[in-house]
């Protein structure tokens, strides 16, 4: 056995832990599970057409397994999901913190067995407290008649959750300091990555969407329980349009099924997090992901997002709660349905940036490992730091992180220039030209940025730049909106993020019938934003440069 | 057996350890002194694997520390100046846990762990949880955990700062006899009398830098500065307070502990010429009942470094 696991069930489960953890679990999970399957099992109240009066139905069993089956896999998500997580995250960063985690990384062990370790050892007690539900999980399937198939469906994506999961915490806890704000700063993350991100899937993202347990729980359970469930023709099925919802998932020109999907997106993640774990258990120091595997992974989400957005500008489908609104569909209005693309591209484009400026902050060197690369280069008689190493310049990814991300904007307005479903009036290189130059600037002033000031000034530079702009731009709208158009519209376009929407209403003016005043407004403000981006990327990189040479 | 060359780690623009070399030989024990922020404990760390070297080089035998840091670690045993311990594992289920990954065993596992609880006295106390230890108990349950592997380099950063007198010999005496086995000992302390008897070599750190290293002997030799001889007369002192001033070299006559027969005279001169001041003395009619020239102590050493003095030969 792991000898960290053991060492979780030692620390964990000793004969105390197994009685009070098991107690615990047993009452909480019985008053839990009864409750539902009283409440469930309660036949019906409807009123007789004959007699006029209300009658109550049959009890039924089924029914009331089927309602419990629901609580009882909360509770279960509530103990391996939030209490695990909780306890990954602050066993670890307190194991960092004393120095106890030193220790483990000096043994021999594989850092993937050590990280195994830790996700498996470090819950222990919580999936002891789980054993304690399966007998009444296996009484909701039994008395339920709940499909063997879609229940393993259901269980394989939920422990792929958890382990994701706890992962995540393990990941949290090699870099937030404190124990306890590791807890609940990992838990924040799984919230913000698993709960808060999928909501984007209902923008026609939908790969995010399939970050969570929920779109298997949507596609395989929801379906088995309300088809055997009481609900009446008639009423308004709530339940039957989600189903309907997660049934398949729209990527490139195919359809995947959720489980697939959820695989697939959270398999990658877990690969994602094993890296980051892997670099860390080796070497504290190490930022928590190399120069090709930041690319690789960035890769395969740009592939995701346009796999995802194929069929939105292709043909104006998409899912989610964006692609059922506004679809080129004949009853919206053509201003309608650009708006929605204008949204969707916005979206795009502000997770693209998202996404890059969160590896600009892991992956570029500071000023120590910087120097640290100089000499050893020095040592090894190399003509300059090789542009993989951890030590070297973040210019040349970030550059190419943002072609990766133009290459995917290219694909999409092609597809939706050639389509019916848009009627874009616009060019190839009119829609192309501004975001290609904007979204260099604003990563070459961000990666200059971040390797002259590095964590607080990086940070406090992103924030002075692109929010306090908006946050002006908000209180000038709101209080002399009109007559100030000008000035909002040039404040929004210092943030990078802004000048996309802005720039493809400008290029649709036509359609969107925008007054003559605002579109020149518009097109001062995109020039404006360059402009402020121009300088920043040109002053930050000759700081830089000269920094570097003395 | 340890063999650090031009180490520099920076921490930002804070340099915490510059060109520092030394070596230490298998079978050795070696010390390193140094006042707070000398970068003891960050050397430490560096040949521990633990902290990345901005610069430099670490050998321990063949095996480069930075480039085979997985085979490095096979041989280290580390033990940090705190002791941290698995607060809810025995004390025999945390030397287990370290047997284990290190890839031992179960009935190796058996035999280490109770070799290494015997070596430093917890036998009896291997049922108890690592929490109910004192600080000094559990200093000694981390000695232990180091000891589970064999490791043939150890490195202890102030191991006996937490240990009562009585255990701070049997420390010492462990890694004495740990040391003549063969194994390569680095240890830093500031309980600088301790490691007079326990070092074979010493390392003296500054701002960074290797201020001195070698055996206590090598060093005292290599100290330019004034040493005191330690003289006991019979008679009257007032013909060796006239003869001392005549001598160029000598100065400072001084009573020892009230006592007024025996002195302390400071000599400034090389040493080959203290037995030719011996021989004069008795010459000039001074009844010499004992003559040493005092030892100096690690303390002695210390102290003249910590506060600045340059006298002292560089490697």
């Amino acid at each position: 056995m792991n000898p960290l696991i053991l060492k979780g069930i030692r620390e964990n489960l000793r004969f105390k832990h197994l009685i009070a953890a098991g107690l615990f679990s047993l009452i909480v999970c019985s008053t839990v599970y009864l409750t539902a399957f009283l409440q469930g099992s309660e036949g019906k109240f409807s009123v007789n057409p004959e007699t006029k009066e209300w009658v109550k139905g049959e009890d039924s069993p089924v029914n009331g397994a089927r309602n419990a089956f629901t609580f009882l896999l909360a509770l279960q998500g509530f103990y391996l999901m939030f209490l695990g997580t909780g306890r990954v995250a602050s066993i670890t960063a307190e194991e960092r913190e004393s120095g106890l985690l030193d220790y483990q990384r000096m043994t021999p062990m594989n850092p993937l067995s050590k990280i195994a370790g830790y996700i498996f050892g470090i819950p222990s007690r919580e999936y002891y407290m789980f054993l304690f539900t399966l007998p009444f999980l296996g009484h909701a399937i039994i008395a339920g008649e709940l499909p063997w198939g879609n229940i393993i469906h259901l269980y394989s994506v939920f422990f792929c959750s958890v382990i994701l999961y706890h992962l995540t915490a393990h990941a949290v806890g090699l870099v937030v300091p404190k124990p306890r704000a590791a807890s609940w700063v990992s838990r924040i993350v799984v919230l913000g990555l698993y709960v808060v991100l999928p909501g984007l899937g209902q923008a026609g993202i939908s790969f995010l969407s399939f970050l969570t347990i929920l779109p298997t729980y949507f596609g395989k359970i929801l379906p088995v329980i309300q088809k055997e469930g009481d609900h009446k023709k008639g009423d308004f099925d709530y339940e039957s349009q989600i189903t309907d919802f997660w049934q398949d998932v729209p990527f490139f020109d195919f359809t995947i099924s959720p489980t697939t999907f959820t695989f697939f997106m959270q398999g990658l993640l877990i690969l994602a997090l094993l890296v980051t774990g892997y670099r860390k258990w080796r070497n504290q120091a190490l930022p928590a992901l190399s120069k090709p595997s930041a690319f690789f992974i960035y890769s395969i989400f740009q592939f995701l997002l346009l796999g995802c957005l194929w069929t939105f500008f292709d043909r104006g489908e998409a899912s989610g709660l964006i692609g059922q609104e506004l679809s080129a569909n004949e009853f919206y209005r053509k201003e309608e349905r650009i708006m929605g693309l204008i949204l969707v591209i916005s979206i795009f484009f502000s997770l693209s940036v998202l996404f890059i400026l969160c590896l600009i902050n892991i992956c570029c060197p500071n000023r120590h490992l910087y120097l640290k690369g100089i000499q050893r280069i020095a040592k090894f008689n190399l003509a300059r730091i090789p542009r993989i190493a951890d030590e070297s310049s973040g210019l040349f990814l970030t550059l190419i992180l943002a072609a990766i991300t133009l290459f995917t904007y290219c694909l999409l307005i092609s597809l939706a220039l050639d389509s019916e479903a848009w009627e874009l009036t616009s060019t190839f290189h009119s829609l192309s030209l501004i975001p290609a130059a904007i979204l260099m600037l604003a990563v070459i002033y961000l990666q200059a940025s971040r390797e002259l000031w590095f964590n607080l000034g990086f940070w406090g530079f992103v924030g002075l730049l692109w929010i306090t702009p908006l946050l002006a731009s908000l209180v000038i709208g709101v209080g002399w909106g009109e007559e100030n158009m000008s000035l909002i519209l040039r404040l929004l376009a210092i943030n990078p993020l802004s000048i996309i929407p802005m720039h493809w209403m400008y290029e649709h003016a036509d359609i969107g019938n925008l007054p003559e005043e605002i579109t020149q407004n518009l097109e001062s403000a995109i020039w404006f934003g360059l402009l402020i981006a121009g300088v920043f990327a040109s002053v930050l990189q000759a700081r830089l440069f000269f920094l570097r040479k003395k | 057996m340890i063999q650090v060359q031009d180490l520099k780690i920076h921490y930002g623009d804070f340099v915490a350890v510059d060109n520092l070399s030394f070596s230490v030989k298998p079978g050795t024990v070696f010390g390193l002194i140094g006042p707070n922020g000398a970068g003891k404990t960050t050397t430490i760390k560096a040949i521990a694997t633990l902290t990345e070297p901005t610069y430099g080089e670490i050998m321990l035998g063949e095996t480069s520390v930075l480039h085979q840091p997985e085979q490095a670690r096979r041989i280290l045993g580390y033990m940090p100046d705190f002791p941290p311990v698995y607060d809810d594992l025995r004390v025999e289920e945390f030397c287990d846990l370290f047997a284990h990954a290190y890839g031992q065993s179960s009935i190796e596992r058996k035999e280490k762990v109770e070799k290494a609880l015997a070596q430093t006295e917890l036998t009896t106390k291997r049922r108890e949880l690592c929490k109910s230890l004192s600080r000094g108990m559990k200093q000694r349950a981390l000695l232990a955990k180091t000891l589970v592997h064999d490791p043939s380099v150890m490195l202890l950063d102030e191991p006996g700062a937490n240990l009562d007198p009585k255990a701070r010999i049997d420390m010492r005496k462990l890694l004495r006899k740990l040391a003549d086995q063969g194994k390569t000992i680095l240890v830093s302390s500031h309980v600088l009398t301790e490691l007079q008897d326990l070092c074979d070599e010493i390392g003296i750190m500054r701002n960074g830098k290797m201020v001195v290293s070698g055996s206590i002997e090598e060093i005292t030799q290599r100290k330019k500065s004034a040493r005191t001889l330690e003289v006991e007369i019979a008679g009257e002192s007032s013909k060796l307070s006239e003869w001392v001033e005549q001598w160029p070299t000598l100065s400072e006559l001084k009573h020892r502990d009230e006592s007024k027969t025996q002195f302390d005279i400071i000599h400034s001169g090389d040493r080959e010429e203290i037995p030719e001041i011996l021989s004069q003395m008795v010459r000039h009619g001074i009844k010499v009942i004992s003559f040493t020239t005092r030892k100096s102590k690690v303390e002695d050493l210390f102290l003249e470094i910590e506060s600045g003095s340059t006298e002292f030969d560089q490697n």
